[in-house]
């Protein structure tokens, strides 16, 4: 298999940035066709990096470490700009996207590569719980960037002002439908992730898993996806949403859970708690045994 | 090249005179060229008829006798009944190549009121669609108006001629509204007065979709007037309140000499349903919406001058792509030129590649038969050498003779080559 390494997608991401930088001034169909082929080259790096470290570990990437935790939320992350720039090349997207999958890239470098063999005893339940986490944040993550996009908007519409350059942004109706429906989707979804978690934690009592309760970043994704479920509750109770207050909650409880889930694991790191077991080993030793 | 353009246009001619020389109708168009057709036999021809400009194109084969402006211009004025004097200084025209370069400017907007509008491409093809079904089209007309929508095409592409709007209600809808909202289907638009650019904005809101339009005018019958045109309904002034706490679109345009709605007003009629985003156009001067009914939530507020200011910087920002655009409009005119004057000599070329390759191909005939003994492989290595040869030699008077096509039909050296190779007319 090809053997790739973080700097080569981290490159690849960063000259996708860079062109729709260059777009802001100069909108032309190339800096657009290489914004994209930048963006494309570095998921299939992304890929390739994700299944060598898959296969060393012999765990899916959800599950190994927390490293490819975050690395998978980044890889959702280019797949949804890709998508939405192939389908709306105009829409500026890119420019509040290509930030935070960048944070995500960069601060997988700063938490635990270590591999979790406990998860290995509840391989399904794991699956199911890194799965729906992680789908879960990239749907908080889109409304992150959606609800940037709307305030981006509804300010320069409020002032009056053109956009400079040819730049578009998406309409103030269809990015505040766009918006909660991600918020919509994505708090169920962290709700039976963090539901199977506590499954996974009620085991740890019968002694088979190690216990989560005292892990940090467990208790602030706790906290955070109360906030989440309280803005979902009042989503759900709004006969007709204020668009502006929808995306300034958003932005703040979104960025709120995106700074907590991130900013805990690199912390933890950096301090040596582990999140995760003591029976973690690194991916290194685990491919040689 | 025997073509030619007589022309009027908004910037030649008042609008007086060239609303009695346009082709209004269908009817008339018809007619139109039923009798240039009838006058001017074995003659392709186009008539270009919009609010802005009258344009006769013509076309005959190069050895024809050319049209001249004068016979089109008495053809206008009998035709349309105007005596000739009194619109003849009015009129411009331009011959070969000066004639594809107006045509391209005029089909790349270069030419028109609003730089870079884009209507006049379709006018441009419906009058060329027209000519064709009347049987005005020939091989000139063809190439020539292909090569403007080619051209075009390339403008609006590669320059930035067309982006950004220039008209108040078009910046009103086009920047701002369709920044608002995803679609105007399910809106509801009020209409404030009756004013003219009110209709303009409804005439560019309808283009999106809306359905629902109210109109609220202190006349009664002039609200009815409008709401009649535009598929909507009338409603009494009285019930402006009501209306106003119903409306996504508000288009105001009224006579009024101060606001006729405030902040406290606004805030009082929308209570039932304050969340509701609107988008409110205020197209009066004075104002009729205080300035602090923008600053509500959700409410988007636009004033005429707010829209100049934006018309006035993509109206600059078209100028400064202006000579890129003509930069294009010459590359398109020099290639047509070119393929022209190509076409012209191309006669000559191929009858001279086909004499000197049929004289090398006997030549080798008889050589082959002397020599029986040559096998296949030899033949072919032997044919392809003369082949060689003959394109060799051919090589220089072809170049020659394509350098000369670039200016004009090379009527000497065409003779020279004719004579000094022996090719029949």
């Amino acid at each position: 298999m090809l053997k790739t390494t973080v700097v080569c997608f981290l490159a690849s991401y960063c000259c996708a940035f860079a062109c729709e930088l260059i777009q802001l001034k100069w909108r032309r169909a190339l800096g657009r066709i290489l914004a994209l082929v930048f963006g494309a080259a570095g998921l299939v790096a992304q890929t390739f990096y994700l299944l060598q470290r898959s296969s060393v570990a012999q765990l899916p990437p959800l599950l190994s470490s927390d490293h490819d935790w975050l690395l998978v939320l980044a890889w959702v992350a280019v797949l949804v700009y890709l998508f939405v720039s192939l389908t709306d090349g105009e829409s500026g997207i890119g420019l509040l996207m290509w930030p935070v999958i960048l944070v995500l890239v960069i601060s997988a470098q700063f938490v635990t590569s270590s591999t979790r063999l406990e998860l290995d005893y509840h391989r399904r339940w794991g699956i199911l719980h890194a799965s729906m986490l992680v789908l879960g944040t990239a749907g908080v993550l889109l409304g992150f960037v959606l609800s940037l996009l709307y305030l981006w908007q509804h300010r320069r519409l409020k002032r009056r002002e053109t956009l400079s350059g040819p730049l578009k942004l998406p309409n103030l109706e269809l990015t505040e439908r766009l918006n909660r429906w991600a918020i919509l989707t994505a708090v169920p979804l962290l709700t039976f992730g963090v539901a199977s978690g506590f499954g996974l934690s009620i085991f740890a009592k019968n002694g088979e898993v190690p216990a989560i309760w005292t892990d940090p970043v467990v208790i602030g994704s706790g906290i955070t996806w109360l906030l989440m479920g309280g803005l979902f509750v009042w989503l759900l109770t709004q006969k007709r949403s204020p668009g502006r207050q929808v995306a300034l909650l958003t932005a703040w409880s979104c960025g709120f859970l995106l700074v907590m889930l991130v900013g805990l694991q690199v912390l933890t790191s950096a301090i040596g708690i582990r999140h995760g077991t003591p029976a973690s080993v690194p991916l290194e030793k685990r491919g040689q045994s | 090249m025997n073509l030619l353009v007589l022309y009027c246009t908004h910037q030649t001619t008042p609008l007086a005179i060239r609303e009695r020389l346009a082709f209004a109708s269908p009817e008339q168009l018809t007619a139109a060229y039923s009798k240039l057709n009838e006058r001017f036999p074995d003659t392709e021809l186009v008539v270009l008829s919009t609010c802005n400009r009258v344009e006769l194109y013509v076309a005959r084969p190069t050895d024809a006798d050319p049209l001249t402006p004068p016979l089109l211009a008495q053809f206008l004025s009998e035709f349309h009944g105007v005596p000739l004097d009194e619109f003849v200084g009015e009129l411009r025209a331009a011959t070969g190549a000066e004639a594809v370069r107006h045509l391209y400017e005029v089909i790349s907007s270069l030419d028109s009121m609003v730089l870079g509008e884009p209507q006049i491409v379709n006018q441009v093809r419906e009058a060329y669609r027209v000519a064709e079904k009347h049987g005005g089209c020939g091989p000139i007309i063809h190439t020539l108006f292909q090569g403007a929508i080619r051209t075009s095409s390339r403008v609006r592409t590669e320059t930035r001629l067309a982006e950004g709007k220039v008209s108040i209600a078009s910046v009103a809808v086009g920047d701002f509204a369709k920044s608002i909202f995803d679609h105007f289907a399910d809106k509801v638009v009020l209409v404030i007065g009756a004013g003219e650019m009110a209709e303009e904005t409804l005439r560019y809101l309808k283009d999106e979709g809306v359905r629902d339009i109210v109109v609220v005018n202190r006349s009664l019958d002039r609200a009815q007037r409008i709401a009649t045109e535009w598929g909507g309904r009338a409603v009494p002034w009285s019930q402006l309140n009501d209306c106003l706490g119903a409306a996504d679109v508000i288009v105001s345009t009224t006579g009024a000499d101060k606001p006729i709605v405030d902040a406290g007003l606004f805030k009082r009629v929308r209570a039932a349903d304050s969340r509701r985003t609107t988008f409110i156009l205020d197209l009066g001067a004075p104002r009729d919406f205080a300035s602090d009914v923008g600053k509500l939530d959700n409410v988007f507020l636009y004033d005429i001058d707010c829209l100049k200011k934006t018309c006035e910087e993509n109206r600059k920002a078209r100028v400064g792509e202006i000579d890129r655009a003509r930069q294009i409009v010459d590359e398109e005119t020099a290639r047509f030129v070119s393929e022209f004057y190509r076409r012209a000599s191309g006669d000559v070329v191929s009858r001279l590649m086909q004499d000197w390759h049929g004289v090398s191909k006997d030549e080798l005939d008889r050589l082959f038969h002397k020599l029986p003994h040559l096998d296949e492989k030899d033949r072919e290595q032997i044919e392809r050498t003369v082949e060689r040869i003959v394109n060799k030699l051919l090589h220089p008077p072809l170049e020659a003779l394509k350098d000369e096509a670039r200016e004009g039909t090379p009527h000497g050296l065409i003779n020279a080559l004719k004579r000094l190779f022996g090719l029949q007319d």
